[in-house]
């Protein structure tokens, strides 16, 4: 009997493992090819986060490439962003299932195709991209030679900066157009209540804008944050006077705090500029919907958007590669797959989207065409800057950001005797992360 | 024999749920612990003990597990103190209604949604413009306190939410041990001239013994395994990974730097600690009487 029972669980042992992580054999992906021959219709599945602006747009060019192409369908789920990442990850692991086409963040890219989950782009799609869209704007996308996604978006988070208008009447300011305006414009504006800041003069420290900033004013300064072979390079003397011009900022001028960063505050930066608590934040365009829809705020009379005055004399930004559209490497429908996304790739069809989505178009013809600028007029000063931009590298930008974020808390807070110190920590802390 | 086979088919599906769902993954755990492993890669390199070494050199596994052990040291002590005391207390009461309305009351924060209720003091109590806390600190004439921001108060701050959410189980497992406590050896205790103070200390807590080694054991391996209010609380870690703890930090590695052989082994280090912590707990609790 016992030999039975042992007989029996080994049995639903071995079962149960196969159950779970047996990988589904089939026989679909011949299959799959035959119903497009045969003339029947090919199901594409598209996973996408929950953004209704966004979805509503999905969809639209979904039926209009459904209208050109009968046979293939596209079936969109959306989920909610703070789920997206994992169940994406989740499904290109098990290898099986998931969707045809992914919504992907640049940022994950850099994980996911040097893996071999992410299908590469046909060559001549892949060169169409390459020649007509800004380099960051696919950076992390490639690996090896190959191109594993199309860019829908430029995502920039320098260069402009949300104001609220009403702060800025009230202490007779205006738009300042120099990095030393900016910079007497905060102090003027701000104002303390107790030993806490009430109202903040130019509130960049958040997630994405303290190592945006830094990386900009380094390279507006002539210089350069990556070495030739890819590593970091943070202890040059343009990095060691822009952090000690950031750390100035928020120690000397005191035109914000470490809040953004460490926590405490219960809003954003931009949430407090729309709350009347900011009068600068350095954020990406994307707030601006955010202002009008969620604060019910006028553009133009309560907040305008307008160019961040450069810290150097070089016009230059960083860039990380924004939402794309990849194809599942393990997908049996990929060449329909590869068909809807060189039909996404279209000039109308980008140029829609983008303004649709209130994003900065990747191509440039599309960034600088005319009817772009009409529609989206408060970008402009943004589409004006994109050939000064670079791709930022090609690393895990979570991993970069929290770096830079943590040593700069760590030297405002008094962790650090130096800035020597202090940029010798964040260079080795990012070097030993390139593993 | 024939009952014991019965047993024995009925724990099948029991023991396939363990072997599925508990032993593979801790022995597939341990297995990717030994390789630079990516689940997107087709080859994954075995690596032997590197991710080991590397962590025995890594300052924030160590600022991570002295988070963990200050976080569980602290929250264990001040529950068990603390619950106890109310299940005392409550047990005091002569109405049956009373001891239930109490029982209930201290037993709410429990049914809550940990992340929900997280967000919920984030928001309301431990904010600094306008939180409770800092609305009472000021009415006492003190000053403002950046609870989630600041690295000296974010640990408090996350154990007194912890201790707020969790401390009605206790109670009412401390209120049913000593409901189970036969009152003939109080009455005895009374002839004998025992008072209340003394009966606690000399009756309640020895007979409570076998009750307060399991809610130890289970108070210590749920403390270890916390892991919502951190990610709530604590904004990215905290100021200085002080909110970092070794379990932010294991679904950190992983899911964010993508680095899983080296999460396996942080994983496969915290097994054992928890293993050793319950191995200890078992031999010191064990009890040869019963009434």
């Amino acid at each position: 009997m016992k030999k039975l029972l042992f007989c029996i669980m080994v049995v639903m042992l071995v079962l149960g493992t196969a159950a779970c992580g047996g990988k589904a054999v089939s026989s679909e992906a011949s299959g799959a090819q035959a119903n497009a021959d045969n003339g029947k219709v090919i199901e594409l599945t598209f996973w996408a986060h929950q953004q209704p602006a966004w979805n509503d747009s999905y969809q639209a060019i979904a039926d209009s490439f459904t209208a050109e192409n009968p046979n293939i369908k596209i079936n969109y789920e959306f989920f909610p962003y703070d789920q997206f990442e994992s169940k994406l990850q989740t499904s290109l692991i098990a290898k099986s299932g998931g969707a045809d086409i992914y919504e992907l963040w640049g940022g994950w890219g850099v994980d996911f195709a040097s893996t071999g989950a992410l299908a590469a782009m046909p060559d001549e799609l892949a060169k169409r991209i390459r020649d007509d869209s800004y380099p960051a704007t696919y950076g992390s996308l490639e690996y090896d030679g190959k191109l594993y996604g199309v860019p829908m978006e430029f995502n920039i988070e320098c260069g402009g900066m949300l104001v609220n208008l009403k702060l800025l009447e009230e202490n007779g300011l205006k738009i300042p157009e120099t990095w030393k305006e900016l910079i007497d414009s905060a102090k003027k504006a701000t104002v303390f209540e107790g030993d806490q800041i009430k109202i903040k003069g130019f509130d960049f420290v958040n997630w994405d804008s303290v190592s945006f900033l830094l990386t900009s004013m380094i390279l507006s300064n002539g210089g350069q944050y990556l070495n030739v072979d890819g590593t970091f390079n943070f202890t040059s003397d343009q990095a060691k006077d822009a952090f000690g011009e950031l750390a100035k900022l928020v120690l000397e001028d005191k035109v914000t705090d470490l809040y953004g960063l460490t926590g405490g505050g219960d809003m954003e930066s931009y949430q407090l500029l729309f709350s009347d608590m900011a009068l600068f934040v350095p954020r990406g365009p994307w707030t601006i919907a955010e202002g009008i829809d969620t604060f019910k705020l006028t553009y133009g009379t309560d907040f305008t958007y307008a160019a961040l005055p450069w810290y150097g004399s070089k016009p230059a930004f960083a860039a990380e590669t924004g939402w794309s559209l990849v194809v599942n490497g393990n997908s049996e429908n990929r060449e329909a797959a590869f068909k809807f996304l060189e039909y996404f790739f279209k000039d109308e069809v980008v140029l829609n989207h983008n303004i649709n989505c209130a994003m900065i178009p990747p191509k440039k013809t599309v960034a600088q065409s005319q009817e772009y600028i009409e529609k989206m007029p408060e970008v402009k000063i943004l589409v004006d800057i994109l050939d000064k931009s670079q791709y930022i590298g090609h690393f895990n930008t979570d991993v970069f950001k929290e770096t830079i974020n943590n040593v700069f808390v760590d030297y405002c807070s008094g962790i650090y005797s130096s800035i020597d110190e202090a940029l010798a920590d964040l260079e080795e802390k990012l070097n030993s992360s390139l593993r | 024999m024939r009952n014991k086979k019965f047993v024995l088919l009925i724990l099948i599906p029991a023991f396939f749920h363990l072997a599925v769902f508990m032993l593979m993954p801790i022995i597939g755990s341990g297995v990717i612990s030994f390789m630079d492993y990516n689940p997107l890669r087709t080859d994954n390199a075995f690596i032997g003990f590197d991710n080991y070494v590397r962590m025995l050199g890594d300052k924030v596994f160590y600022k991570a597990l002295t988070n963990t052990l200050i976080f569980v040291f602290s929250t264990v002590a001040i529950n068990l103190v603390l619950s106890l005391t109310l299940a005392a207390l409550i047990s005091q009461l002569k109405s049956n209604k009373s001891r239930s309305f109490f029982r209930m009351i201290v037993f709410i924060p429990c049914v809550a949604p940990i992340v929900a209720s997280s967000v919920v003091w984030g928001g309301i109590v431990f904010r600094t413009k306008g939180g409770l806390l800092n609305m009472i600190a000021n009415a006492c004439g003190g000053n403002a306190v950046n609870w989630l921001g600041d690295a000296n108060f974010l640990m408090i701050s996350v154990i007194i939410f912890t201790l707020w959410a969790d401390i009605g189980y206790n109670v009412i497992l401390f209120s049913a041990g000593m409901d189970g406590i036969p009152a003939e050896i109080y009455q005895a205790s009374e002839i004998d001239g025992a008072g209340k103070w003394r009966q606690f200390f000399s009756l309640t807590l020895p007979l409570l013994s076998r009750t307060f080694a399991f809610v130890l054991i289970m108070t210590l391996i749920s403390q270890f395994q916390m892991f919502a209010q951190f990610e709530v609380l604590a904004f990215k870690n905290g100021p200085q990974n002080s909110g970092l703890v070794l379990t932010s930090f294991i679904y950190k590695t992983a899911f964010v730097y993508k680095d899983m052989g080296y999460a396996s082994a942080i994983s496969m280090f915290f097994f054992v600690i928890i293993l050793v912590i319950t191995l200890i707990q078992q031999r010191l609790s064990k009890v040869k009487w019963e009434y």
